[in-house]
């Protein structure tokens, strides 16, 4: 009971804080989907954590892998939302994320974001997209390559959005095989 | 080993339908808690899912340089005859609509709406017009499109495009630019109409240029694939045999220059970035330069810029002031 370690110390949240420590992995495999790289779920994954531990102490949490990832779902809507908003392919995001310090520019972006795909590997990638069956390939463009939501992918291609699903299921898998190095 | 085998496919099939019912708009807690069980099922899931992961995450992060990559090889021969299958299926359907319009309403059939596009500084965006072309705006660009049964037509302002135009050879597309009419049939060429001087250069098929009924004067040409005109302020016309994918490479993000100067490299810059580039002397920009600009941002460029060139940048007042090294 009487633990010195930092977060043990408060009554409330004691069992979410252990729970969040033993799902860790998986609520970072959990953000992972929607995001551009494995460093940027890791700093959701932190985030999470922050939020966590500056819950009121004493909240009673009666199902708290469940309130961990009703956080994370949360975390991860307002995640995309802002990366839209940045619009991630112009050129104009790039300005957007620089820092003029002492008139020399910084770039505020993590570095390991910046990291670059061969080109022979761009290549085998476009092959694999281009031999997807035609209406699954066109799926995957809009919604993965082009960066529209499911719903405006639906749109864009007058089917439902359960089809569009099902489309970028069929794609993920056919990739995965295709793509098994 | 072939139940292994089929132990593995399963996980691949499961971790795609994850993967995939995570990317809906709206995930929930219930969603997560699901997730939670499949993972923690099998390690066979978690690997499964780990390596759908890499290969979405690699989409991602190359999406840039995978569209451009399909745009190159969606101009090959194969492809293109997908899309000219399903433009002509719907032209079809079209015709027939059309024709019974036209025996009820000619009046409300003859009209065309016109639709408006414009890019602002620094943006690019690609359209795809009602039969399938696809237009791609560079930056400070704007057309206005209007179709009709009789024809496809586009009045290019001020700005630079590339058309991949839909073959049909019923309604034949047009684009009007600085008192001159591009007409195609079916191919992709690029016009720049910058400050008075228009450029047409082709890619496939073949592109008539002739000036408006009302223009002063000019004569006629028909280009063909590589093939660039180029007519200035004066209405002197010059004709050059070009790699058209070096004109083209804009759209993936790239300029290619061959011997022209700097100043001709800077106005186009300047129209890629907020962050506005002034040269020092006018000699200085009368410097030609050969070469391959990447556009990410200015800085970058410049500092490239000058390994090819005796230059230096300091900040000023509007973002960057290029001076002799």
């Amino acid at each position: 009971m009487a633990s010195s370690g930092g977060s043990e110390g408060r009554a409330g949240d004691g069992a979410l804080v252990s729970a969040f420590l033993e799902k860790r992995e998986n609520l970072l495999l959990f953000l992972a989907a929607r995001t551009r790289s494995m460093a940027t779920a890791e700093d959701l994954v932190q985030d999470l954590y922050l939020r966590i531990s500056s819950l009121e102490p004493g909240t009673e949490v009666r199902a708290p892998v469940a309130l961990l990832y009703r956080m994370a779902a949360n975390l991860m809507v307002d995640h995309v939302r802002s990366a839209q908003r940045s619009s991630r392919r112009s050129a104009q995001w790039r300005l957007d994320s620089r820092t003029a310090v002492g008139g020399e520019d910084v770039v505020d972006e993590p570095a390991a974001d910046e990291v670059v795909i061969g080109k022979e590997r761009v290549r085998q990638l476009a092959d694999a997209v281009a031999a997807l069956p035609p209406q699954m390939g066109r799926a995957f463009r809009l919604h993965k390559l082009e960066g529209l939501s499911q719903a405006q992918t639906a749109q864009a291609m007058g089917v439902s959005v359960k089809m569009i699903e099902q489309h970028i299921q069929a794609a993920i898998r056919n990739l995965t095989q295709r793509l098994r190095s | 080993m072939t139940s292994m085998a089929t132990r593995e496919d399963d996980a691949t099939a499961e971790a795609a339908a994850w993967l995939a019912r995570l990317q809906r708009d709206g995930v929930t807690e219930d969603d997560g808690l699901g997730f939670e069980a499949w993972l923690a099922a099998s390690a066979a899931n978690r690997a499964a899912y780990r390596h759908a992961l890499d290969v979405w995450q690699a989409f991602e992060l190359g999406a840039d340089d995978i569209l451009a990559e399909l745009a190159t090889q969606s101009r090959r021969p194969a492809p293109r005859a997908a899309l000219t299958r399903r433009w002509m299926m719907g032209a079809g359907g079209f015709a027939v609509a059309a024709g019974l319009a036209v025996a009820i309403m000619p009046a409300v059939i003859a009209q065309s709406t016109v639709q408006t596009y414009a890019t602002g500084k620094g943006q690019r965006q690609r359209i795809t017009l009602a039969d399938g072309s696809v237009v791609d705006l560079n930056a400070e660009t704007s057309l206005k499109v209007s179709f009709a049964r009789s024809g496809r037509r586009v009045v290019l302002g001020e700005g630079e495009a590339i058309f991949d135009v839909a073959h049909d050879e019923r309604r034949p597309f047009t684009v009007e630019a600085s008192n001159r009419v591009v007409r195609v049939v079916g191919t992709q060429f690029d016009v720049r109409n910058r400050q008075g001087e228009l450029t047409v250069t082709v890619a496939r098929g073949k592109v008539q240029v002739r000036p408006i009924a009302a223009a002063p004067s000019g004569r006629a040409f028909l280009l063909t694939p590589g093939q660039r005109l180029e007519i200035d302020r004066t209405g002197a016309a010059q004709l050059k045999a070009v790699d058209p994918q070096e004109t083209f490479s804009w759209r993936a993000g790239r300029l290619v220059y061959r011997d022209q100067p700097l100043s001709d490299v800077v106005d186009d810059l300047n129209r890629q970035f907020v962050e506005q580039i002034e040269i020092g002397d006018a000699e200085l920009g009368r410097t030609p330069i050969t070469g391959v600009v990447v556009l990410d941002d200015p800085q970058s460029v410049i500092a490239r810029l000058s390994l090819m060139l005796p230059i230096r940048s300091v900040p000023s007042a509007r973002g960057l002031l290029l001076l002799r090294k």
